[in-house]
């Protein structure tokens, strides 16, 4: 089990990389985004066996993945979608839309219906993960602002 | 004319025109490149505010962008565009922002930003070559990462070689979009069947299927339009899910037809 975590995670890794340059990813930015994706697919293999739902696995795995693109981002002065959209990536619901899809093609009307839930229920976990982290950081940054502004000398403000 | 004379007046050069067309040509190169629709509009907006003293208002959706400033005693200036073709480049979603930070701190001048922008819209950064080293190599990891052996990594890897080939070549040709994924996954379709019944029938077909349409599966645009959704961009939103709802679709058709094909062939 713990050899097929690494190789999964390694490959996690090399995916993104991969799918780095279908995306057009900056250079300088291709080996963090891996980082990012191979964190994201650890996290999600073992949320996934500890709770046996892909649902809980994508929302935990989006949260540090935001939480992570958000600290990057301001390291290496990036946007944050950049690592975002590489992290992730190995989550993101795309086999279920395609099997969605081809289902209603191949009028197998139950197991559609089945996937398009799917689809929304991961989709919907990962957009409101990165939903929670951006507040998180917005009022994280409101106050680095409000706290540097009500102590300008740099001595005043907080007591004791 | 009030108009030019005004103009000529402002300081260093900027008069209204030159300002929206900066805007409006930073959030199309955005939303071409698959940037979320709050980021387009703030940087739209941030740009805009460079107007002191003038009301600006910008809208984007998914497929178009309006950009309107109101000039007391003045006509307004209003610029739409049309969004054709969309596509996620990061890149150029890094580089515009890179020009709106500087140009709103005073670093860049409103010439020099049409300029790089310009740049930023022909720049390619990898070549064909090494594209296709990304759908092999999307193809072959991602099998592995959802669970399969090597034999499904392999199987995955060669359908992406194809899947590479048929991808840059009908792109060269300019066909569109549907086309190009439709063959694409038929070409992947083909190849994994081809592997599983005459070559490797130890291997898993469905799962190499999974693995080597990564590339072309709509799954970040899906999530980007729930996004959009809850961020109240509801237009956009229903927008982006319609995109990638056609998208699969045409992964679908593809997938579909490389079935029936082997199971007239097998006898199924």
């Amino acid at each position: 089990m713990g050899i097929q975590i690494m190789v999964q995670t390694i490959s996690a890794f090399l995916a993104v990389v991969c799918f780095g340059l279908l995306l057009e990813m900056p250079k300088r930015y291709l080996l963090d985004a891996g980082v990012v994706g191979g964190a994201a697919w650890l996290v999600y293999l073992l949320t996934a066996q500890w709770t046996g739902s892909n649902i809980m696995a994508a929302f935990a795995s989006t949260l540090v993945v935001a939480c992570i693109s958000h600290v990057f981002a301001r390291l290496f002065k990036a946007p944050v979608t950049v690592f975002l959209v590489a992290g992730i990536l190995p989550a993101v619901p795309g086999a279920s839309i395609y099997r969605c899809v081809f289902y209603v093609i191949r009028s197998g009307s139950s197991l559609a219906t089945f996937y398009f839930v799917e689809t929304l229920q991961i989709a919907g976990a990962i957009a409101i993960a990165i939903f929670i982290m951006d507040s998180i950081f917005r009022l994280i940054q409101d106050n680095e602002k409000r706290w540097k502004k009500s102590r300008p000398d740099g001595n005043s403000g907080t007591p004791g | 004319m009030n108009t030019s004379l005004r103009e000529k007046t402002e300081p260093d050069g900027v008069n209204d025109k030159l300002l929206v067309e900066t805007a409006v040509e930073a959030g199309e190169i955005m939303l071409v490149s698959g940037a979320e629709i709050y980021r387009v509009e703030d940087t739209v907006g941030r740009i805009l505010s460079l107007a002191p003293g003038r009301k600006s208002e910008n809208v984007a959706l998914g497929t178009s962008l309006i950009v309107t400033l109101d000039r007391p005693g003045d006509e307004s200036l209003t610029i739409m565009r049309r969004i054709r073709n969309r596509s996620t480049n990061l890149n150029r979603v890094c580089q515009v922002n890179e020009v709106s930070r500087r140009l709103c701190a005073g670093e860049m001048s409103f010439k020099e930003a049409q300029k790089s922008l310009r740049e930023i819209k022909q720049g390619i950064q990898y070549h064909s070559r090494t594209r296709a080293v990304g759908y092999i190599g999307v193809s072959a990891f991602f099998a592995l990462l959802l669970g399969g052996t090597w034999r499904e990594g392999l199987g995955a890897g060669l359908s992406g070689v194809l899947l590479a080939a048929v991808c840059l070549l009908t792109a060269k040709a300019r066909l569109n979009d549907f086309c190009i994924n439709a063959l694409g996954a038929f070409a992947v379709g083909v190849t994994a069947l081809a592997i599983e019944t005459w070559v490797m029938p130890s291997m898993n077909g469905n799962a190499v299927i999974t693995g080597a349409i990564m590339p072309l599966v709509p799954g970040v645009t899906f999530t980007t339009s729930i996004r959009d959704i809850l961020n109240g961009d509801y237009a956009s939103g229903t927008n982006r899910m319609m995109e990638a709802l056609v998208v699969a679709l045409s992964v679908a058709v593809g997938i579909g037809t490389a079935m029936s094909m082997f199971s007239n062939l097998t006898g199924g």
